[in-house]
């Protein structure tokens, strides 16, 4: 079955911007992909700044999805998408920038669905979420976008 | 939790949470007889009443006829004889009102923290308390411990648990509680002394956001004031951030560079949008790139203030007019490539940002 932003909203109730293209079928990349804030990345690019724990607890992501990240204002969340069994998450890892949201381990493709950033496919592997930040002062702050 | 549960507590917080950022006129005869009910139960006789158009007018002024000791000032309200003693009866109810519905182990009482009280509580404090505190300069610490006593947040959470267990309060418990309900949808905060009590109107205008909790809500206005009172003091505020008028009413590349703080900075460069403020701050362009995984976007980067920097990006999905959203990113000042400033955003260095495939 081909996958569409209109299917992926269907599978998990979430709604996404009428202006975005819905039937068109949604890429599937293997390697480094942003979505908005949010940017995912194979762990073997990053394995020498994170930290997987081996106790780490991993959750398997339900058909209506794992809200990764919630936007500004309090709407459009980041969404991670796949079918039941096929993934699990997990938010019990170190960073050493302190921007990683969590990981995901895929046995099958799996989505990341945005209502205003429309939806983008990930390849079967093992990938860290983590978040954007901008220099604020001597500090840095995350973004929300 | 049941769906039809969940909606109910959802309609029940929307109901205390409207009269909680209420902006009617208060119903002072009503408010004045639910202020006398409550001395009334600690033992005193109705007090005079001073209403005041704003709770700034209520720190900033005096009552006629009162000469307050130095130790009775109103940032310390929370040390009063009476907040005390109404604070200690507020107490005492909300005991017995756990007691009643065995809270600590009843899953609606969870439910009506997380879903009415908690939220409640925050939108007061993000829209209400909040821009109290910046007002009142004073150098001593303001103190907050009273104004969460009358706060609509416990009155919202004690009314949810009665209505969805359907467990009646007793009669004791209900002249009490109605009490409170009554002042907290009728007039603003009160500040109550055994003789007299200063009791503020609401609002006249109040314009919010959700929150980063979707529950809540915090001030928003891109056009004017978030918030006003009648006597004309007002507060300008940018997705929850308290900033000086000018950021909402003539945001100039010039104010945004003799601007100090940081985060006003921030909200008066979003008020005019990023690429208006490097155009119009003249911003010297240091370099330009692809953006790897964005075709046919260029990653621009400038010099904006010392050891800071920042990038231009393009949105990766359209706009709902067809367009890409331009947006800017502070850097630190020592990043020359935008490559490598775009991956330290994500804490990725320029060769493994390089490596992006896609945007969304």
């Amino acid at each position: 079955m081909t996958v569409t932003l209109g299917s992926l909203s269907e599978q998990t109730g979430l709604a996404v911007l009428d202006h975005l293209e819905r039937s068109v079928s949604i890429p599937v990349v293997d390697g480094l992909q942003a979505q908005g804030d949010l940017i995912v990345i194979p762990y073997s690019v990053i394995a020498s700044s994170v930290r997987l724990w081996p106790t780490a607890v991993w959750t398997s992501v339900p058909s209506e999805g794992v809200e990764l990240l919630r936007g500004a204002a309090g709407g459009n969340p980041h969404t991670l998408v796949a079918e039941p069994g096929t993934c699990r998450w997990t938010t019990t890892m170190t960073d050493a920038d302190g921007l990683a949201i969590g990981a995901f381990d895929a046995s099958a493709v799996v989505y990341l669905l945005h209502p205003e950033h429309g939806a983008t496919g990930c390849a079967p592997g093992t990938y860290v979420v983590r978040r954007q930040r901008e220099r604020e002062g001597q500090r840095a702050r995350l973004v929300a976008d | 939790m049941s769906v039809r549960v969940q909606r109910e507590a959802a309609e029940i917080r929307e109901e205390w949470l409207g009269w909680a950022l209420s902006t009617l006129p208060a119903d002072r005869t009503a408010a004045e007889a639910a202020i006398s009910g409550l001395y009334h139960l600690i033992g005193l006789d109705p007090p005079r009443f001073h209403w005041v158009s704003s709770p700034v007018t209520a720190l900033t002024t005096v009552p006629p006829g009162l000469r307050p000791r130095p130790s009775e000032t109103i940032e310390q309200v929370a040390e009063w004889p009476l907040p005390r003693r109404l604070s200690a009866l507020m107490s005492a109810l909300s005991v017995e009102l756990d007691r009643r519905f065995g809270v600590a182990y009843h899953p609606m009482d969870r439910l009506a923290h997380h879903e009415i009280r908690a939220p409640i509580r925050l939108s007061v404090i993000n829209a209400l308390l909040t821009p109290l505190r910046a007002a009142h300069d004073s150098p001593l610490h303001m103190r907050f411990a009273w104004y969460d006593v009358p706060c609509v947040s416990k009155v919202a959470h004690y009314d949810a648990l009665r209505r969805l267990t359907g467990l009646p309060f007793t009669p004791e418990q209900t002249r009490q509680f109605e009490l409170w309900a009554t002042l907290a949808r009728t007039c603003g905060w009160w500040w109550p002394r055994e003789d007299v009590c200063v009791v503020s109107e609401r609002p006249v205008a109040m314009q919010t956001e959700a929150s980063v909790d979707e529950r809540a809500v915090r001030l928003h206005h891109p056009d004017g004031p978030a918030l006003r009172y009648a006597d004309g003091w007002d507060v300008h505020a940018w997705h929850g951030t308290q900033v000086p008028p000018w950021v909402i009413t003539d945001p100039t590349a010039w104010r945004i560079t003799q601007e100090a703080n940081v985060e006003v900075r921030r909200c008066a460069i979003e008020r005019i949008g990023w690429a208006s403020y490097i155009d119009q701050a003249c911003l010297r362009p240091v370099a330009s790139a692809p953006d790897p995984g964005n075709p046919d976007s260029q990653l621009h980067l400038y010099d904006m203030r010392k050891e800071t920097r920042v990038l231009l990006a393009v949105n990766g999905s359209l706009e709902r007019d067809g367009r890409r959203r331009r947006y800017g990113l502070t850097v630190p000042g020592f990043l020359n490539d935008p490559i490598a400033a775009a991956g330290w955003t994500y804490g990725l260095s320029a060769e493994q940002y390089s490596l992006l495939l896609r945007r969304t």
